[in-house]
């Protein structure tokens, strides 16, 4: 899939239009429309060597005017496209949600979207059959991207003109919010020696308060949860581009190992652009199971969901590693849980003084 | 059929012992007191009554005659009475016969008739007569003409209702256009407001007697009911009744009135499916139950010490000592060959040996030197404890008892309490009276609950059920039956007791199920003709079960099924129940029928069920027959089916077999429907779909008729089968022409097969016929097949994409 590279408006709608002129042909050789999708499922995820990211496999299936549903999900992608191409040929864009509500203009019911999830999937759909990228299609999810500390310079095209930004000095408290389309940003200079992407905001804000950014140059990135895929994108590009090794800071326990997953191998929703989000040598600095041992961590026991979690992981072809075994064995052993947070026991400058500069030398980072 | 126009099966059997009980009051009084109980508790009821019981009998009459029944009913309404008028075709009635069948209350219940017949429902149409005369003081009308006769006689009955005796007051000649029947005409007290009770009954007649032209005429309406079938239900034979089905009274009485003298040969003549060896197997049954069984000891083996030659020698005098040792040896010989040995076997083995020694010796060996060397070797065998020097628990009848029980339970327990058990237990058998250890089952077992409840007490163990059972099993099983002869027919017949015994031998003993040329089922096939007849429905289908036995009577369960079409769509499903052939129209929810119909799912089968269970909603009507030699209801009335599980089994089974078929109609009509609405369905999106691609690619409009057709599967193949007739109908809604090849696979030879094609291989007929078929066209094939026939087609030359075959 040639999503490595952004496409302009004129390229994205003519690949739009294309798969509609699939379905004109389809018809006009009076043959029955159909779109084939790889499915997205769990199972159909597997391990590209090559690109060291997570794909899709090969199974697929099609959505056809056989049955009434299959011709009515083709009927909406057609509905859609005609949005989309309009929205591109105008230079506009707009949110998934709006996308949903703006269905119930459309004169026909049953192009209609019943719900967000359909318009959602939908999205998705078209962004693997028509190798478009969402962002391309210039659609927005709801919540915009997380935010970025450190010292790095770049410039971001927006509606009101190119802005020169760096993310220290220009930006407040919050740091500098990354756009949706991270494709929009060019980066000028860097003086950082490291990427640390955090999960907690509130271990973010305790690092930018401790200036651990400023003191050992490191671009400080805020996950939030699951990352938004802008965020996968611009540690991507921070990698690849300014060639920073990144780091994953998040809590000791099953789902953030999850969420290092999905930035270090991708996720299985957008398995179709893992190549173009991932960061597959993203190493994971801690909360290990280990560190909970050995610095005597405050923790929580493991609920049974954990340590179901936990078990699934070890079963996981991505955690695979002689670390990732090793931890979650550890774990499942001590039976507990740590949130970043609970470093603070030791002293609220313990984890800037000395649990990630230790981390990091031992990683080889610094 | 053998029976006259009237006859009471044993049904009547516990009105006749009300009546008998009640000898003292008038009939007219009995009548009063049970009107309830026999279908005349009110005018409307009483009407439907005197209606039910005069077709019955007109019905059964004209078959019994192997005539095709041709029934007229009239109710007039005079300005007091009501005047209920019933004509036949039957054979007519003599006049001998006439007052046993219409004036005779309780008359003529065959003992024991095993034969399925409507008479069984009700107590007869002397009651009809009986009622008429009771409330308006009329005579019955009786009308006759026999066959061939030239004219027919007119009759008056009235009914001594003190004495219960029939009088016929008028008899003279007269005429009648009917060539040969039968006409009553009997008034009443009665009114029309059971007016749908009785229009049911009548039109549930017409549907489960589709070979009957039956005619109603009452003030208000006039039905006619054609026939639609010239085939008479098959005639039954009375059958003798089955030993799994008769009670013990029924035994007694049979065995007053039997000719046999032995009880084999007793049960040999008066019950069916019972052989020599059948009878074998019930008297050896009843030699367990009524001597018991003689408990076997085992034989001496070597290092015991038992000494029967000793024994016996010891109980032999002045027969000389080669004679006595010969005797004496032969005795021990045959013991220790048999292994284990009863009391009777030791008789048997003393009286052998002795007539043996007697032809070597010429010495006579009388009945007492027998009698002591069966007891010296029986005390040998199974010694008597003594207090002086054996105790009983040093017996070798505990020894023996002991490894019998520890065979018998299970290896947890306590071998010390075991011995200790079979110590009571041989202490039980030691105290019997009878020394010659011989035990009936029950006996038995209720040694070994004696003996187990003192081991529980003493040993403080448990000695349970289970165990018991056990070891009296294992008990019973070593134990032999003896060959004492059973008592003869005479004796038996005062002997409660003893009949009992056997009652319970004959239930307890394999005896192959009754023989069903006794019952006349419908048939499936005039079950549907006469639900077609009576109701316009869409579908139609039926089940005959084969047949079952219940209670000794053999049954056939039937059941019917109308679906669609003018059937009433609200409420509930109609419920029409059928006992012998006769309308059940009272008591609907007491009756076995309707708690089966509401205890199916009939949501799996395509109906509407609120709430899951309970009576499915319409439009349909569920019909179900019970044919027996004896339909078990609930009450004297005979409106409900009682609740016997073998009977409701198999209304199950029927009703299921054939609301399957129900199912895979509703299912194709439920799949032709979504069809419907798939096309109508797509009919507005992919023009639309169609429409938005050509404005969003600019380019012209689109014609997706092609992918519509592709989408609909356009060409339809679809058979109909009606009357013999199969039609094969192929339309073509393609803009192509379809060139169809079709096969279709006919169990029987097809005739007029209209130019097709036909190869027979193995006993089927492959009917091959290619057609073209133009856009918009459709094309027929029809051929005639004789009867029932499967059929399987296949049709080639179209993509599989493009057709849909429905047959």
């Amino acid at each position: 899939m040639s999503t490595s590279t952004s496409l302009n408006e004129q390229e994205a709608r003519e690949q739009l239009l294309e798969l509609a002129a699939e379905f004109y042909d389809q018809f006009a050789e009076g043959d029955v429309p159909r779109m084939q999708i790889p499915t997205r499922t769990k199972s159909n995820i597997e391990y590209d060597e090559e690109k060291d990211v997570w794909v899709y496999g090969d199974r697929s299936s099609t959505r056809s005017a056989k049955t009434v549903s299959g011709a009515q999900k083709l009927l909406k992608a057609t509905y859609t496209i005609d949005f989309l191409a309009n929205q591109l040929e105008e230079d506009r864009s707009s949110t998934l949600r709006e996308l949903y509500y703006l269905s119930e203009s459309w004169d026909l019911d049953e192009a209609q979207f019943n719900t967000q999830d359909e318009s959602n999937n939908l999205i998705e759909d078209l962004e693997i059959v028509s190798e478009v990228k969402r962002e391309d299609f210039h659609m927005r999810p709801e919540e915009s991207g997380a935010k970025v500390m450190g010292p790095l310079l770049l410039r971001e095209q927006t509606r009101r003109g190119d802005r020169e930004i760096h993310c220290q000095k220009d930006v407040g408290q919050g740091g500098y919010q990354i756009p949706n389309n991270p494709d929009t940003i060019e980066f000028l200079e860097n003086d950082a020696d490291f990427v640390l992407a955090v999960e907690t905001g509130g271990m973010r804000d305790r690092l930018v308060e401790n200036g651990f950014d400023d003191e050992y140059n490191s671009i400080v990135v805020h996950l939030g949860g699951q990352p938004a895929r802008a965020t996968r994108r611009l540690i991507k590009r921070m990698r690849n581009e300014l060639d920073l090794p990144v780091v994953v800071f998040a809590d000791g326990d099953p789902w953030s190992y999850r969420i290092y997953g999905s930035v270090a191998y991708g996720s299985i929703k957008s398995a179709h652009l893992s190549e173009y989000l991932a960061t597959p040598d993203a190493q994971y600095i801690g909360i290990r199971p280990e560190d909970i041992v050995e610095y005597d961590l405050p923790t929580d026991p493991l609920s049974d969901s954990d340590v179901n979690a936990l078990e699934s992981e070890l079963e996981d072809p991505r955690f695979q590693t002689e670390f990732w075994e090793e931890q979650i064995e550890l774990q499942l052993e001590i039976e507990k849980k740590s949130e970043q947070q609970s470093l603070a026991a030791r002293g609220l400058d313990f984890v800037t003084d000395t649990y990630l500069p230790t981390r990091l030398e031992e990683m080889n980072v610094l | 059929m053998t029976s006259l126009q009237s006859s009471l099966g044993d049904e009547s059997e516990i009105a006749q012992e009300l009546a008998e009980s009640q000898r003292a009051i008038s009939i007219a009084e009995f009548f009063e007191k049970n009107k309830h109980m026999l279908g005349f508790d009110s005018g409307a009821r009483g009407l439907v009554t005197a209606v039910k019981e005069a077709v019955d009998n007109a019905l059964d009459a004209a078959e019994e005659a192997a005539i095709l029944p041709d029934i007229y009913v009239e109710i007039q309404e005079d300005d007091q009475y009501y005047r209920l008028i019933v004509e036949d075709n039957g054979p007519g009635i003599t006049k001998d016969s006439l007052p046993k069948v219409f004036g005779k209350l309780l008359y003529g219940s065959r003992f024991h008739a095993r034969e399925q017949s409507r008479g069984q429902q009700g107590i007869g149409i002397s009651a009809a007569v009986l009622y008429s005369q009771l409330t308006s003081g009329k005579p019955a009308k009786i009308t006759s003409r026999t066959q061939g006769s030239a004219d027919a006689q007119y009759y008056e009955l009235i009914v001594d209702t003190d004495e219960n005796e029939p009088e016929i007051s008028v008899d003279e000649q007269t005429t009648w256009d009917r060539p040969h029947g039968t006409r009553i005409e009997i008034e009443m007290e009665a009114n029309m407001r059971a007016r749908q009770q009785l229009h049911d009954y009548i039109k549930h007649t017409a549907v489960v007697n589709p070979h009957a032209r039956i005619e109603l005429k009452e003030p208000s309406e006039h039905f006619k009911f054609e026939r639609v079938t010239d085939q008479l239900p098959d005639e039954t034979e009375e059958i003798r009744p089955h030993p799994h089905g008769v009670e013990l009274g029924t035994v007694l009485k049979m065995l007053e009135s039997t000719d046999s003298h032995s009880i084999s040969g007793f049960l040999q003549n008066e019950f069916t499916r019972v052989g020599k060896k059948t009878a074998e197997s019930v008297i050896e049954a009843f030699r367990d139950r009524h001597f018991g069984r003689g408990m076997t000891w085992p034989a001496p083996v070597s290092g015991e010490d038992v000494d029967v030659v000793a024994a016996v020698t010891e109980a032999t005098a002045n027969k000389g000592a080669s004679a006595t040792e010969e005797f004496a040896t032969t005795i021990a010989a045959e013991i220790d060959d048999a292994g284990r040995v009863a009391y009777h076997d030791v008789e048997e083995i003393v009286d052998d040996a002795a007539t043996a020694a007697e032809e070597a010796h010429g010495t006579t060996f009388g009945t007492t030197v027998r009698e002591n060397a069966v007891e010296a070797t029986w005390l040998e065998l199974a010694p008597v404890a003594t207090d002086d020097d054996l105790s009983i628990d040093e017996t070798r009848t505990a020894a023996d008892l002991y490894r019998r029980v520890n065979d018998a339970t299970s290896s947890r327990k306590d071998d010390a309490v075991l011995d200790a058990f079979a110590t009571r237990l041989a202490g039980k058998l030691a105290d019997e009276d009878d020394h010659r250890h011989r035990l009936t089952r029950a006996t038995l077992r209720s040694h070994v609950d004696r003996a187990a409840e003192l081991t529980e007490d003493r040993d403080d163990t448990s000695f349970g059920d289970t165990a018991r059972e056990n070891v009296t099993e294992e008990l019973w099983e070593f134990m032999a039956t003896v060959p004492t002869d059973p008592p003869l027919v005479r004796e038996l017949a005062d002997d409660r007791d003893g009949t009992s015994d056997l009652v319970e031998a004959m239930r307890s003993t394999d005896i192959m199920a009754p023989p069903t040329r006794c019952l006349a089922p419908i048939t499936d096939e005039l079950i549907e003709a006469g639900l077609k007849k009576e109701f316009d429905a869409d579908f139609y289908a039926a089940a005959t079960r084969d047949a079952e036995v219940s209670g000794g009577d053999p049954f056939v369960v039937e059941a019917g099924i109308a679906y669609g079409g003018e059937l009433e769509a609200e409420g509930s499903a109609d419920v029409l129940r059928f006992a012998n052939r006769v309308p059940l129209v009272y008591q609907r929810g007491a009756c076995a029928t309707t708690d089966v119909v509401k205890s199916i799912g009939w949501r799996n089968y395509g109906l509407d069920q609120p709430g899951g269970s309970g009576l499915p909603n319409g439009p349909a009507v569920i019909m179900v027959h019970v044919a027996s030699t004896n339909v078990p209801f609930t009450s004297e009335s005979k409106d409900a089916v009682a609740n016997v599980p073998e009977i409701e089994d198999e209304i199950e089974l029927a009703i299921r077999e054939a609301s399957r078929e129900l199912k895979r109609y509703l299912n194709k009509r439920r799949s032709m429907q979504q069809r419907r609405e798939k096309r109508n369905k797509l009919g507005t999106i992919l023009p639309e779909m169609a429409k938005k691609l050509s404005a969003v690619t600019g380019r012209e409009p689109l014609v997706i008729d092609d992918s519509i057709a592709r989408i609909m599967n356009n060409v339809l193949v679809e058979r109909t089968v009606e009357d013999g007739t199969v039609t094969i109908t192929v339309e073509n809604n393609a803009d192509t022409i379809a060139d169809v090849d079709l096969t279709d696979i006919v169990s029987v030879e097809p005739q007029e097969t209209n130019g097709a094609q036909v190869i027979e291989m193995d006993g089927e007929w492959f009917v091959k016929w290619s057609e073209s078929v133009g856009s918009g066209d459709e094309a027929t094939l029809e051929y005639n097949v004789d009867g029932e026939a499967d059929f399987d087609l296949s049709v080639e030359g179209i993509e599989d994409e493009l057709l849909t075959v429905n047959a």
